[in-house]
């Protein structure tokens, strides 16, 4: 597979020097992020994150299976990240890169690990029967900045997720199909969102949000930080790089806030607009008679 | 865009009736036309059919978005490394490399060659010898016939040496572009065949004069160079916002006046 290619001597000079004199190559402020939109599919669990010209979707399945041995009271509760070459050709299937790594790694501490997702709700049958939740997460265009428009992605596609509803009774199992019952969501404690860093000059003095591609090339280390609109911090990454002041980094932590909970209120407004346009007139509706045709 | 002709789609047949007919020039068929024997003429992509009935040619304007390396194209490579007697270039990403013989430049010989370090970027030509696309493309900075470099050469960098001519004005940036768009801004007459008075307006009135220059490149990409890296980044952007958006002349010009305002 071709190796990604390095940017200019040029590109590198300039990003830097521009970075100098407050100016980034689109335009934006440092703490700006590129235009984000977030779409939700025609069936429950699909979101589609686009943030400039990256472009994240993902998609929640559930199924039934025998929980792990050691757990028999939890469900499983799954992402699996791959970047396939239509990302980039630099990316080839079933050999991880670093990036696809780290992207994983830091989804799992993000959303997994911090407990967003109540595993225990998924159990149906001790020992023998649980839910299985799996986020599929796809980049279809990079552009810069996955981590961010992924975790987005993936914890707007939990939330918009119905599992089918199921009932016991006398020792039996049933799944109800969407027909037969509405299908409900899953028990959903607090949406943690990734906000990241990338460090720019002799010795990270500049930080800058959300960069692109070409700013991801060029920079000298990033701070990936993870936590939710209460403030709660589910991870702080910063993995290699040069060191950065510790001030910086606290205050790096304080603009995260506000952008986490910039992006909880896109999200809910987008949840409550899918809602409204999935309700055919409410239960009334429902309840009528009459025939469409 | 500028020109107007019929839309065409590839496998389409073309009307004869638009087909020019000249006394006495041949022909020409341009890009994205083939010719199947005896009588047939079919588009090979979607675009617009362009004629002109003075030179009896015609060609199609498309805008893809794969660059394939044709003759006397000038592009925007970057060096990736030097060989015995040659540095080899990236065109477009993931692609073969072209090469650059190193005595290929103005006035140069084993001794004086430039320097060129790897990720250097350079503006160059794909020489006329390179027909075949199924070859490696090969790149020259000088005119065969003159021996002149005519604007050729590497694109400065600060602290390298072998910067010729564009050095002074700092390292400037590269910007991608769509093909068609780059086309469009490399014709003779890109105003009123183009449609792209963006550079002029940048330069001109609306833009309160800017200083600034620019290296267009068939490959996609067009390097700008300024003294400030402030108006790099407005000529940048008004470029990237044109191609993207497909503005008109009235609408590129409220962009200038726009960015213009912006980035006071």
């Amino acid at each position: 597979m071709p190796r990604e290619v390095d940017p200019s001597l040029n590109e590198k000079q300039f990003v830097t020097q521009a970075l100098e004199e407050n100016l980034r190559l689109d335009g934006r402020e440092f703490d700006q992020y590129r235009p984000l939109e977030l779409t939700f599919g025609e069936q429950y669990g699909v979101a589609d994150v686009t943030l400039g010209k990256t472009r994240i979707l993902a998609k929640a399945t559930a199924e039934v299976t025998v929980p792990y041995a050691d757990r028999p009271l939890d469900g499983i509760f799954t992402i699996a990240t791959e970047l396939s070459p239509m990302t980039s050709p630099s990316f080839e299937v079933n050999r991880p890169t670093e990036t696809e790594v780290l992207l994983s790694r830091l989804l799992e501490k993000t959303v997994r690990r911090s407990g967003a997702l109540d595993t225990e709700s998924l159990c149906l049958v001790a020992g023998q029967k649980c839910w299985s939740v799996r986020v599929d997460v796809h980049a279809l265009s990079h552009d810069g900045n996955l981590t961010d428009a992924a975790c987005l992605a993936v914890v707007a596609a939990l939330r918009h997720f119905r599992k089918p509803d199921t009932s016991m009774d006398a020792g039996v199992l049933t799944v109800y199909t969407p027909a037969e019952r509405e299908p409900v969501p899953l028990s959903w404690l607090h949406s943690p969102f990734c906000v990241t860093w990338s460090f720019f000059g002799e010795e990270g003095e500049t930080a800058v949000l959300d960069a692109t591609w070409l700013e991801e090339q060029v920079r000298v280390g990033s701070c990936t930080v993870s936590l939710n609109r209460h403030g709660e911090i589910c991870q702080i990454a910063k993995l290699g790089g040069t060191p950065v002041n510790a001030v910086v980094l606290l205050q790096c932590t304080g603009v995260a806030l506000a952008k986490v909970k910039e992006f909880d209120e896109l999200v809910d407004r987008r949840l409550t607009e899918d809602l409204k346009r999935r309700d055919k007139g409410g239960f009334m509706a429902e309840l009528r008679a009459e025939n469409d045709r | 865009m500028a020109p107007d002709g019929p839309l065409v789609l590839p496998g389409e047949t073309i009307d004869p009736s638009l087909v020019p007919s000249h006394p006495k020039n041949p022909l020409r068929l341009g890009p994205g036309l083939r010719h199947i024997p005896p009588t047939d003429i079919v588009p090979t992509v979607a675009g617009q059919l362009i004629t002109n009935p003075v030179k009896n040619s015609m060609w199609i304007e498309y805008n893809s978005n794969r660059y394939i390396p044709s003759p006397n194209d000038l592009i925007l490579a970057q060096i990736l490394r030097s060989t015995t007697d040659a540095y080899l270039c990236l065109i477009t990403p993931y692609s073969a490399p072209a090469t650059l013989p190193h005595l290929a430049f103005e006035g140069a010989t084993k001794k004086t060659r430039p320097q060129l370090a790897p990720g250097q970027l350079v503006y160059a030509r794909i020489t006329p010898a390179s027909a075949n696309r199924h070859m490696d493309p090969e790149l020259e900075c000088v005119s065969a016939t003159t021996g002149k470099a005519d604007g050729l050469g590497p694109i400065g960098v600060v602290g390298t040496t072998s910067g010729s001519g564009s050095g002074s004005t700092g390292p400037g940036c590269v910007f991608d572009i769509s093909l068609g768009f780059a086309r469009r801004l490399l014709m003779a007459r890109s105003r009123e065949d183009g449609g792209v008075g963006v550079l002029e307006m940048l330069g001109g009135e609306e833009g309160g004069g800017l200083a600034f220059e620019t290296a267009v490149g068939r490959n996609g990409r067009v390097w700008v160079g300024s003294e400030s890296a402030r108006t790099v980044v407005l000529v940048g952007r008004a470029l990237q916002e044109t191609d993207r958006a497909g503005l008109g002349m009235e609408g590129q010009r409220r962009l200038v006046k726009k960015l213009v305002r912006e980035m006071k």
